[in-house]
């Protein structure tokens, strides 16, 4: 570590000799250097004319991406040959973030993203050695199962990995064909799923010859070829990282892809959406009009006006603009209560209603039958597992069969009732088929509704109240029953209050998904809200919005709003279970 | 005494247990049974009143003449089946004069007519001779119409004419397998069942890669805004996806991936669900193993996919299991990005769900699809219960 001195008869320092470190170092430097460079090219070429081409937003976003590289590779550049700690951090970064935004641009050059229909048309064509590869995982599990180490035990689990890992490979060669096979555009008119491989080749060579390919290539190898020389231990002594610093690096590595995803994906839109729903806004982005506060306004604008006729229409007694939402005859005045988005008012008053029937029906029959399975008996495991299958099978394939029971004149369901009403003769007189029109009458669709959606979640919320009963201490139990409790009173007074927690999380799960309505009414009703938005819901309220009607700006107020509804209903549960466990 | 009593209350504790638990299960189970008992009718015995749960078709015979076959009837008045010989023949319904209640179906060209009138309800209508209950009588046309020849199964020789609806048709236990093969030619089906394979196991593999990585970060590493960004994480589970759509979805249009399969899996490839998992799961394996490995000059890199990721094998398969069930399953975002028109596209859930608005052309296909659509996650669900149900449940202590 420290210098030799070597002493002449003039008393200079000799240099310090080389150290192993000091090449790679040098390297570095001149990287550094040559990155200013090479962004700033980067730059240059999102600037140009033929940069211009591409959307707004993805313009800017590598404008500011790049001119923050040339500022970070010029720091480091400095940093880097002075050997300061920080250099090597910020060194680390820019080499990392530059290679993913380089190899992401020769993806999309290379047209994976955009070719990917193709390349699942290729893998369709593969699809055939799935059925291989479930075969080799059965192989494997089994020859993983047997635990000896026999000769047949062996061969399968062999056998089995190479059917898994050929499988695999021979989809992404299916899936490399298809893309490649429609690269070409001349392709485009051709169905086949192969294409022309040819001539995808030759486009894909002639993609990658471009200059921007090309340089996006070499930035990325450089990139990455630096950084792993940053990385090394080598480097990592030279700059005097401690232990923690180098801990604290592989925590923002391993966390990297995961950040950035949430970034991009989530946090950016979601910032996004809030910015949105202060404009008006198209679905293509082409008409952008702030208009403030104004969209809340006009979702959650109400109107009262007393009348003296209960007949009044609303364009009369209300402000303009203001549709008829209800008449209330309150203090013995008739007032008319008008909305200027009526549709949404009413889907928040179904939402309403839905959440006071489906709740409790998801959850109160989980609570009991939870308590009932949680018994010794045999054939609990297969009850179980029945109760949970409506939740996995599909909303799209439940609601269709649903839809068939409800059906009004064959349905299982009225032929069921008028059996029953058959056989208990005080129930009605009538003799005609019962013929309730569950989906299109405006009293019982809704219901309709709650009871296919509890149908299929009360399994769910039967096996979280089982976990939950796991957690009851089993002498509570004993104690009662020395004292004298029946099986009633032994619920009462130590289950339900020891599921608590449990019924707080059930109730607000299935209350968060309640007020998300979406899937269930979009397949059984026609058109979806109907009849006359008895079934209308804010989440089919926003798609209308969003997407039929192209006004995606006041879409994203309306889930805003509902968001924070939902936010707040949770939090009143919440409150409400911190309170009664005080208690 | 008291112990033979306490056992006859327990007993009937039981019992009543399985009663109810049995009761539900069947609320849950039938409407699956009708699902799969649909798949098998054809379409116009799914809109039979009163509905059963057998699928039934007409019984049919092969006709010994010219080897086709012939639907199958029964009349109130005779005995044993008729097959329909021909149809769309000329048949005349003659009735009575005396009592014009009594009718009789004929052949049109089989009866001559006398010559003769009479007068009925102020109308003249000639007689015509017919043979009924052996004798030959006198009667007069009601109508003129188009029936069928029927020849009894028993006996050749005999036959009559008579209206289709006269008869009742013969059916028989008849389940229609082509229903299947059908719904899988219509290509929409099997396209977006390889859709749904592709974009699931990509989504699934994704989200374990990233999940692990995460995972392990948050668990193990400690670096200076861990535990300021897992709260963020933990935030985020709280924003609905409803917030989402519209600026993903406008994403999306910038990014040119609308009506594109990529826009499926790339934004879900990062799942906080998921990291949560694995850093429950990371957090409880003792650290000696790591300081050991760590000691012996591994990577962290190494030590990870090298020792933690086999301990960790149960979270990994509850991880895959719910990330299955949740792509595959997944309706509105497909629904809002790909293009309803594009068959090329579609996903599963897409592609029942315009079978099923379709409904009304081939009511039994879209109960093959159902069937077919179901099975893999409630397949995927049965195999891998153990994690699922009990990884749902400690999620929920939390």
């Amino acid at each position: 570590m420290t210098e030799l001195l070597a002493t002449t008869d003039v008393g200079v320092r000799a240099p310090a000799p080389e150290r192993a470190s000091d090449r790679p170092l040098r390297l570095l430097s001149l990287w550094h250097i040559a990155g200013v460079v090479a962004c700033g090219v980067a730059l240059w070429a999102v600037l140009s004319p033929s940069g211009q081409e591409l959307p707004f937003v993805i313009r800017t976003t590598l404008l500011v991406f790049f001119l923050g590289a040339v500022v970070m590779h010029a720091v480091a550049a400095v940093g880097v040959p002075k050997v300061r700690r920080s250099a090597r951090s910020l060194s680390l970064a820019v080499n990392y973030l530059v290679a993913v935004v380089a190899i992401t641009t020769v993806i999309n050059i290379v047209g994976i993203f955009q070719g990917f229909s193709d390349i699942a048309g290729g893998f369709a064509k593969g699809a055939w050695l799935l059925v291989v590869a479930l075969v080799g995982v059965v192989w494997w599990w089994g020859a993983n199962k047997a635990r000896d180490n026999s000769t047949a035990a062996r061969v399968l689990g062999i056998g089995g990995r190479i059917l898994v890992y050929g499988s695999l490979a021979g989809l992404v060669v299916y899936g490399t064909i298809g893309w490649l096979g429609h690269l070409d555009p001349a392709t485009s008119a051709d169905t086949s799923w192969n294409g022309d491989v040819g001539k995808g080749v030759a486009e894909l060579v002639d993609r990658l010859l471009d200059p921007v390919a090309l340089g996006a290539i070499a930035l990325a190898a450089a990139s990455i070829f630096f950084f792993r020389v940053m990385w090394s231990p080598d480097m990592a002594i030279r700059f005097g990282t401690t232990n923690a610093q180098s801990e604290a690096l592989n925590g923002w590595l391993f966390l990297s892809p995961n950040i950035i995803g949430f970034t991009i994906f989530f946090a950016g839109p979601l910032l996004f959406s809030l910015v949105i729903s202060f404009f008006d806004w198209d679905s293509l982005g082409q008409t952008r009009d702030f208009e403030g506060f104004g969209n809340y306004l006009k979702i959650l604008a109400l109107d009262i006006a007393k009348t003296d006729a209960p007949g009044a229409l609303a364009s009369e007694v209300l402000k303009p603009g203001y549709l008829e939402l209800m008449h209330l005859d309150w203090f013995g005045q008739h007032w008319l209560i008008g909305a200027r988005d009526r549709v949404f008012w009413l889907s928040l008053r179904n939402i309403l209603f839905f959440l006071v029937m489906a709740v409790p029906l998801s959850v109160l029959p989980a609570l009991l039958l939870s308590t009932l399975l949680n018994s010794k008996l045999p054939g609990m495991r297969v009850f179980r597992a029945i109760y949970f299958i409506p939740s996995v099978a599909g909303v799209i394939a439940v609601s269709l069969i649903w839809g068939d029971l409800f059906n009004a004149t064959v349905g299982w369901i009225n032929y069921l009732l008028t059996r029953a009403r058959d056989l208990l003769p005080f129930w009605s007189d009538a003799t005609a088929p019962v013929q309730q029109p569950w989906l299109s009458d405006t009293g019982t669709a809704l219901v309709s509704i709650v009871i296919v959606f509890s149908w299929m979640t009360f399994g769910f919320n039967t096996v979280l109240y089982l976990a939950g009963h796991q957690a009851i201490p089993k002498d509570l139990y004993e104690a009662a029953e020395l004292d004298g409790a029946n099986a009633w009173h032994r619920f009462k007074r130590i289950t339900v209050p020891q599921l608590r927690n449990t019924t707080f999380y059930v109730v607000a799960t299935t209350s968060i998904l309640a007020m998300q309505l979406f899937d269930v009414v979009w397949v059984l009703t026609n058109p979806p809200g109907s009849p006359d938005n008895a079934t209308q819901t804010p989440v089919l309220h926003l798609y209308n919005k969003g997407f039929q009607e192209s006004q995606q700006g006041y879409a994203s107020a309306v889930a805003w709003v509902l968001f924070v509804f939902i936010f707040g209903l949770t939090v009143v549960q919440f409150r409400r279970q911190q309170e009664t466990a005080g208690v | 005494m008291s112990v033979v009593r306490k056992g006859a209350r327990a007993t009937t504790v039981k019992v009543l247990s399985y009663v109810v638990l049995s009761l539900v299960a069947v609320v849950i189970v039938f409407p699956f049974v009708v699902a799969f008992s649909n798949s098998f009718k054809r379409a116009d015995d799914i809109q039979r009143y009163p509905p059963s749960l057998v699928p039934r078709g007409p019984a049919t015979r092969e006709d010994p003449a010219t080897g086709a076959q012939q639907d199958l009837y029964r009349f109130p008045d005779a005995e044993g089946e008729w097959a329909v010989v021909e149809n769309g023949v000329s048949v005349s319904i003659l009735a009575d004069p005396d009592d014009p209640a009594r009718t009789v179906t004929v052949l049109a060209d089989a009866v001559e007519a006398t010559g003769e009138k009479v007068v009925i309800d102020g109308e003249e209508k000639s007689l015509y001779l017919v043979e009924v209950d052996g004798q030959t009588v006198e009667w007069f046309r009601v109508r003129s119409t188009t029936g069928g020849l029927f020849e009894s199964t028993d006996d050749p020789s005999v036959r009559r004419a008579a209206l289709v609806l006269d008869a009742t048709k013969v059916e028989e236990f008849a389940p229609r397998f082509a229903n299947y093969g059908d719904v899988f030619n219509g290509k929409q089906l099997s396209r977006s069942l390889t859709n749904t394979a592709f974009v699931t196991i990509l989504v699934v593999a994704g989200q374990v890669f990233t999940s692990i990585l995460g995972g392990y970060a948050f668990a193990r590493l400690r670096f200076k805004g861990r535990n300021a960004l897992f709260l963020v994480y933990l935030g985020s589970v709280m924003i609905p996806f409803v917030v989402l759509i519209i600026p993903l979805y406008q994403f999306m249009v910038k990014l040119g991936w609308v009506d594109n399969l990529v826009a499926l899996i790339v934004p879900f490839i990062f799942t906080a669900y998921g990291t949560f998992l694995m850093r429950q799961f990371f957090i409880n394996i003792p650290e000696e193993i790591e300081e050991a490995a760590l000691l012996d000059g591994a990577s962290r890199w190494t030590i990870l996919w090298r020792i933690f990721v086999p301990l960790a094998r149960p979270a990994i398969a509850t991880l895959c299991t719910f990330g299955f069930l949740y792509a595959w399953n997944s309706f509105v975002w497909p629904l809002v990005i790909i293009n309803s028109g594009n068959k090329e596209n579609l996903v599963l859930s897409l592609a029942l769900s315009t079978l099923g608005g379709r409904g009304a052309d081939s009511p039994s296909l879209v109960f093959a699809g159902v069937m077919i659509a179901m099975s893999a996650p409630v397949l995927v669900f049965l195999l891998a219960q153990r994690y699922f149900v009990e990884n749902q449940a400690t999620s929920g202590m939390k």
